[in-house]
């Protein structure tokens, strides 16, 4: 059954999205907001945020326009904007605003992979097939993906999407390398602090670590957890280990997971990073190192894979 | 200041007694009082996963490794059978390994309850532990199986599946469930009698609590008992749910937008693959957007349908709560959660309380039954229909559901077990209430 890219149901259908280039500048106002530590209340001078972000008013002004529809700017009588909330507490912009199809068969891929709907080998027609689309979409698609390292070129017509990045043991697979490479990174001789980046990413872990099981913003700690870790990777001084472990972060917080933590264990694990930032302030590198060894083993879902009346205890073995 | 109360949980090794026990236990910690978790050998981190201490018991008394394969297929032929005739193939052999766990961890258990020194033990089992008895303070039961496990005259047997309409099936499966599970009763008496504790009469293993027993018991679906239970020790808690993160389905390849139905069948349940891909098939072909709760085999699934999403686990309380069906083994944990969220429950059992549930769903009108095994295609995708289609149903739970949220059972629990924690009598006291009360079989 061919699957259109819009869907029989209207799968990918969603409203007018906003420029892609404007929610990215959107972004990078928000992280300089934070990183000159504005508040709640504080008005944003166009001329200055251009020049900040090297862009000219107008494209600004839309950026502005994006925040004031996410609830994070406040449009005033005259026309100015001032931030609506304390921008330490603004989660990540969706990105997949002004789509392009390449991005969204490129989504629907990864998406059918991880669901097992789709299998590891295909060719350029069979997906053509499934999404309803051009060839030339489905062709950049997976050019994008083989640069993202997802997909190679297997023999003849065939492509090789990569499985082991979202199969079932994929995630474990996931903590065993950041387990060898995040300790690591912390602890490389050129490690250089970015300590106004740091300082921004603890207000709002400490935003964070203000709220309680009731109220706990998990999208917010996604944002953090998301910028805490590619922080580290930025900062470790060896542009191999960065550029590894940057790959790697963005994949696993951009594919489909199967880890559903509770919201007791992403309120620990924000004061785990709390506290490896505060040793890496400090200038305590291995001991920041050892914290987050600590915190990525904490972090691995381990769960009985078989209970009930009667099971005997030593099948109840546990995965991570 | 008041001080802290520590309470000692001590759940089975089961999914839904534990996630019960936390539901309670985040009340209790937003009360003020310490909860803490004892753990069965090899069911640890549940618990931690929700920031409470665990505590483990040994595993070196439970013998050695069990072959994996002949448990599976041992059991995948008794959840075939009706149950009447999983008394011997599955009650039976199940009892026994219940009272053999509950040898093997006497010691261990006593050694730990006095270390840990609760001031209340909450025991939610469907077996007595002689070390919980003899601790010296106030212990409370929960009752999370269905009601049928606290007797009367006019509740259907326990595990018989059998209608609320008393018949000769009553007394039939009642003297078989007593014959098979008597050599496991004697050892279990003789187990308490050597503790200094009166037994239950067989074929109980678990007596009420003379302190407190909480049952889960919704009121949409409890019996009308001949002789009703003591308002002073038993309290209904017309569900407990506990507190989970939001949970955001994923994006379908087809009818996305269509009614979201959850199936899961427990960790047991998923063990049989080849069932689930039937199921599946039968999905595939219906206009909804189905979750599947598939276990540990999640790499047996390929070719899944784009309606369909396999996943070994899922948060279960906030994903039944996006639910518009939930298609499970009337677990009782699942059912309640059902009920707790207005949701249809399409039971298809294959053991234990499961098969009372899977009656009760559809005696009560809260959703339907369907024989695990024997179905074609077009009487579960009828089901799966059917209910999703009853529009009467579905405002009938919905306003239960309401009452089930506002009786906010779990909170409730934890209101009664302080109450008994502050009572604590003292040692010497306690143990003779206990002991005394050992053999009650209800109110």
């Amino acid at each position: 059954m061919k699957q259109g890219i819009e869907g029989e149901t209207g799968m990918l259908k969603e409203p007018k999205k906003a420029n892609r280039r404007h929610v990215e500048l959107a972004q990078k106002i928000l992280e300089a907001a934070n990183e000159r530590a504005m508040t709640e209340g504080e008005r944003l001078a166009e001329q200055a945020i251009a020049n900040i972000c090297n862009v000219s008013r107008t494209p600004v002004r839309k950026a502005f326009q994006v925040l004031a529809e996410r609830g994070i700017l406040l449009r005033d009588a005259d026309g100015s904007y001032r931030f609506a909330i304390d921008p330490v507490k603004a989660v990540r912009l969706d990105d997949s605003s002004d789509a392009t199809p390449e991005d969204d068969v490129r989504a629907a891929i990864l998406r059918d992979l991880a669901a097992a709907r789709i299998s590891d080998t295909q060719t350029v027609a069979s997906l053509q097939r499934r999404y309803g689309v051009t060839r030339l979409a489905v062709q950049n698609s997976l050019m994008k993906l083989s640069e993202e390292n997802l997909a190679e070129r297997g023999a003849g017509q065939q492509w090789l999407l990569k499985q082991f990045t979202v199969n079932a043991d994929s995630g474990a697979k996931s903590y065993e390398f950041r387990l060898a490479m995040e300790p690591l990174a912390l602890t490389m001789p050129d490690f250089k602090r970015d300590t106004t980046a740091i300082l921004s990413l603890r207000q709002s872990m400490l935003a964070l670590r203000a709220m309680d099981e009731t109220n706990f913003d998990r999208r917010l700690f996604q944002r953090t957890d998301m910028d805490f870790h590619i922080l580290i990777a930025k900062c470790c001084g060896n542009p191999f280990v960065a550029e590894a472990l940057i790959s790697h972060h963005t994949r696993r917080f951009a594919l489909p997971t199967n880890v559903h933590p509770g919201t007791f264990r992403l309120m620990q694990s924000n004061t785990e990073h709390i506290q490896i930032l505060e040793q890496i302030e400090r200038g305590q590198m291995t001991l920041a190192a050892d914290l987050m060894r600590v915190h990525i083993q904490l972090s691995q879902a381990v769960r009985p894979r078989l209970a009930g009346r009667g099971v005997p205890p030593s099948l109840k073995m546990t995965t991570r | 200041m008041t001080q802290e109360k520590t309470i000692a949980f001590f759940p089975e090794a089961s999914y839904g007694a534990a996630l019960n026990c936390v539901g309670i236990a985040q009340q209790l910690r937003s009360m003020g009082s310490r909860p803490v978790f004892i753990c069965h050998p090899g069911f640890s981190d549940v618990f931690a996963e929700y920031g409470f201490p665990e505590y483990h018991l040994s595993d070196e008394a439970l013998g050695g490794k069990t072959d994996w394969n002949e448990f599976i297929n041992r059991h995948q032929d008794a959840f075939k059978q009706s149950p009447y005739a999983q008394l011997e193939s599955y009650v039976r052999p199940t009892w026994d390994a219940i009272v053999e766990t509950a040898l093997a961890v006497e010691q261990p258990l006593r050694q730990l309850l006095n270390r840990l020194k609760p001031d209340a033990i909450v025991l939610d089992n469907v077996v007595m532990f002689p070390a919980i008895a003899n601790a010296g303070v106030p212990w409370v039961r929960i009752v999370s199986c269905a009601e049928t496990e606290i007797p009367d005259a006019n509740v259907p047997p326990y595990l018989s599946g059998l209608s609320a309409e008393k018949s000769a099936d009553w007394d039939a499966f009642m003297h078989e469930y007593a014959h098979v599970t008597a050599p496991a009763h004697k050892r279990f008496s003789a187990m308490m009698t050597e503790c200094g504790l009166k037994p239950p009469p067989a074929p109980l293993f678990l007596g009420p609590s003379p302190h407190l027993n909480l049952l889960l018991a919704p009121d949409i679906i409890r019996y009308d008992r001949r002789k009703p239970l003591d308002p002073a020790r038993f309290v209904y808690l017309n569900g407990c749910v506990r507190q989970e993160g939001e949970y955001q389905p994923p994006v379908f390849a087809a009818h996305n937008d269509g009614p979201l139905v959850l199936t899961s069948f427990g960790s047991l349940g998923a063990m049989d693959v080849s069932l689930v891909k039937q199921m599946i098939d039968v999905f595939a072909g219906l206009p909804y957007r189905f979750l599947v709760n598939v276990g540990q085999w999640r790499d047996e699934y390929t070719a899944v349908p784009d309606n369909v999403f396999v996943d070994g686990w899922f948060p279960q309380s906030s994903v039944v709560e996006k639910a518009s069906l939930f298609i499970h083994h009337g677990g009782n944990n699942s059912f309640c959660e059902a009920l707790y969220f207005g949701v249809p429950s399409l039971v298809m059992p294959y053991c234990w309380d499961g098969h009372d549930n899977a009656r009760r769903a559809a005696e009560t009108g809260v959703g339907r039954s369907l024989p695990r095994y024997d179905w074609q295609p077009a009487d579960l995708a009828g089901a799966i229909e059917g209910l999703l289609g009853d529009t009467g149903m579905q405002q009938r739970l919905k306003a239960n559901a309401l009452q089930m949220q506002a009786h906010a059972g779990a909170h409730l629990a934890a209101e009664k077990i302080l109450q008994v924690a502050k009572a604590k009598p003292d040692q010497a006291a306690a143990r003779k209430t206990t002991s005394r009360r050992g053999g009650e079989t209800n109110a």
